[in-house]
């Protein structure tokens, strides 16, 4: 009775195998040409060598610092807000208020930016409201600098770290919080002692779901952000668009990719981590 | 002396009066437990208690101190809680001593603690294991340990045996009540299983829409409830409604089931007034008597075997009978011999004689 078995399974492996193979073809296959614009046809790595070299070094480097800074900030906002709405809202507005969070998910998000700037331009909402008020006497300037770039960032990926934190809040046992309570535990140890060493695995995930489309992100710098504010995308872009070097473009999104999955294989390595991701 | 006192404690949930008015003292030493059915407010006054709700009104002391205001943390008092809650990402041996860390036990002081605390609920063995490596019972034996580890004046506990099995929970009961002895610690034990509370507590109370009904020792409550309602509740009781003939040092009722004299539990009955007389299944003897009846159902129960009997005289009477007694009487005279003698059947007549019975409030 094998060979009915082994048909089957030929069968079985036909039919999955040709939309795996569809899959990878068209996600790996832009990679691959990527990579071999980006060693240039002399198998060279000057490519490379450019792309590390002190002057991109920097905007490397301040993308990745963006990154890490934004993600703190989503943390630090996430972990009250989720707290807040898993263990002490009344149940039955729950599920509107994280709809209400998460909203901006569902928009795009270079229109997303541009409500900022209508909130944050010089007659934009916030100063008209402010002058009119009597609070500053003249226009702020709130635009086109950190502030605003750093404003535009939380804004469309705090509704990320929310949701990715909200799931292992959720799963918190409140009881344990009161046991501890029960038991002597200030806010501060009840923090260190229970909430975060359940919560960490999500804040890892959410960490690592962020952190490189901050620092990979194009809209939000070029929107939001000053002359100074330049990340690597924007460099990337640049290279491509206005150099047309597109071996040193190409090469520059290597050097960042591999940064990346090396911080995403780093994390993923715990598996309560893998598992929190795996809703992804 | 007094360890807890609740005080005209209240809570208002919207409209509802979770707590209402509730006035109880734990001694010293005492085993002490609240029971109710579900939704009687008996979880929420043990909140209040432990301080992780606040009442709308009225006081808890313990040791004569108003700590009323105290938040949780500060009370002298910890809470064992439903459902096994330990704390997952620590040994069990860091369990016990988190409320010891929390209060700034030094080191060493608090490593034999812990050794004292495992070694009297007998898991010293374990450690250092991580809490999903043990079974419930363990689970709950070290939830025991991390409350009492640092030695509170009353300890609350919150329906801790609910999620074990039959078996595990009758052993526990009997764990629960040796190291309360041991510890020589008050319990406040809240349950709506009225068998455990009556096998453990010293005192009981009886709690009901959120006000207490009835306190006392478990036997005076089972023999003599003050209410139809914790007759009820504490087993299975017949109450009959009657008036009264006679008033002497104990009251004699015309029942649908005959005459009966009745203990006076404490009311003050007149002659030709309606009363509630309540009878426990155990205070009737089958085989003699005055009262003749037809059983029409009955249950095997293991040790004992029960009858709903149907009066001649009107009314139902729930009897039972041990494998030794009196075989009943078959409707045609002959006795019910044979194989079984304590069965009874669905049509026996049966002689029933009540030996016991009280007025209860109806």
């Amino acid at each position: 009775m094998g060979t009915a078995d082994e048909q089957s399974t030929l069968r079985e492996g036909v039919i999955a195998g040709v939309p795996v193979s569809v899959a990878i073809a068209v996600g790996v296959l832009p990679l691959i040409v990527l990579f071999v614009e980006s060693i240039g046809p002399g198998l060279g790595t000057a490519a490379y060598q450019e792309a590390v070299s002190p002057l991109y070094r920097g905007t490397l480097l301040y993308s990745l610092g963006v990154g890490v800074v934004v993600t703190g900030v989503c943390l630090a906002i996430a972990y009250p807000v989720t707290y807040w709405v898993a263990h002490r809202c009344p149940r039955r507005y729950r599920l509107a208020l994280l709809v209400t969070l998460t909203l901006p998910l569902w928009l795009n998000y270079v229109v997303l930016n541009y409500s900022w700037v209508w909130i944050l331009a010089r007659g934009g909402l916030l100063n008209t409201v402010a002058t009119s008020l009597g609070l500053i006497a003249e226009p702020l300037d709130l635009l086109y600098n950190d502030i605003s770039m750093f404003i535009g960032f939380v804004y469309i990926y705090l509704p990320y770290v929310v949701l990715t934190l909200y799931v292992s809040m959720e799963r918190l046992d409140y009881r344990l919080i009161e046991a501890a309570r029960d038991l002597g535990a200030t806010n501060r140890r009840l923090f260190l002692d229970v909430i975060l060493p359940s919560t960490l695995p999500g804040a890892i995930a959410a960490a690592l779901i962020v952190y490189a489309r901050i620092a990979g992100a194009f809209a939000t710098p070029a929107i939001l952000g000053g002359p100074g504010n330049v990340m690597i995308a924007s460099l990337i872009t640049e290279a491509f668009r206005q150099y047309v070097d597109y071996g040193f473009a190409a090469a520059l999104s290597f050097v960042f990719l591999a940064v990346v999955v090396v911080a995403l294989l780093g994390g993923a390595t715990i598996p309560q981590v893998r598992e929190e991701l795996r809703q992804w | 002396m007094t360890a807890l006192a609740a005080d005209g404690l209240t809570k208002t949930f919207g409209d509802e009066r979770a707590v209402d008015d509730v006035e109880f003292t734990v001694d010293d030493g005492e085993f002490f437990a609240l029971i109710g059915p579900s939704g009687c407010g008996k979880t929420t006054t043990l909140r209040l208690l432990a301080g992780l709700s606040t009442p709308d009104a009225g006081v808890v002391r313990v040791g004569g101190e108003d700590i009323t205001d105290q938040p949780a943390r500060d009370r002298p008092t910890n809470m064992v809680f439903q459902d096994l809650v330990l704390f997952p990402h620590m040994t069990v041996a860091e369990n016990v001593a988190y409320g010891l860390k929390q209060a700034g036990m030094p080191a060493a002081d608090r490593t034999s603690r812990v050794e004292d605390t495992l070694a009297l609920v007998e898991m010293s063995q374990f450690a250092d294991r991580d809490p999903t490596q043990l079974s419930g019972g363990q689970q709950q034996r070290v939830a025991l340990a991390r409350a009492l580890a640092t030695e509170p004046d009353v300890l609350l506990l919150d329906e801790p045996l609910s999620s074990l099995d039959r078996a595990l929970r009758a052993e526990m009961e009997a764990e629960f009540r040796r190291i309360q002895r041991d510890a020589a610690t008050s319990f406040l034990y809240v349950t709506h299983d009225q068998t455990s509370a009556m096998s453990m507590a010293d005192r009981i109370a009886v709690m009901r829409d959120g006000q207490i009904r009835d306190i006392g020792a478990p036997d005076r409550l089972y023999e003599r409830p003050q209410t139809r309602f914790v007759a009820d509740f504490l087993g299975d009781a017949t109450v009959l409604s009657g008036t009264v003939t006679e008033v002497d040092s104990t009251v004699t009722v015309d029942t649908p089931a005959g005459t009966v004299r009745a203990d006076p539990n404490g009311q003050a009955a007149s002659v030709d007034e309606t009363v509630s007389v309540m009878i426990r299944p155990e205070s009737v003897t089958v085989g003699t008597g005055s009262i003749t009846g037809t059983v029409i159902d009955h249950a095997y129960k293991g040790f004992f075997e029960e009858a709903t009997v149907e009066l001649s005289s009107g009314g139902q009477l729930t009897v039972r009978r041990g494998e030794d007694s009196t075989a009943a009487v078959r409707a045609d005279g002959s006795a019910a011999v044979g194989s079984d003698p304590g069965a009874f059947a669905v049509g026996d007549s049966v002689r029933l004689q009540i030996t016991e019975a009280v007025l209860v409030e109806a």
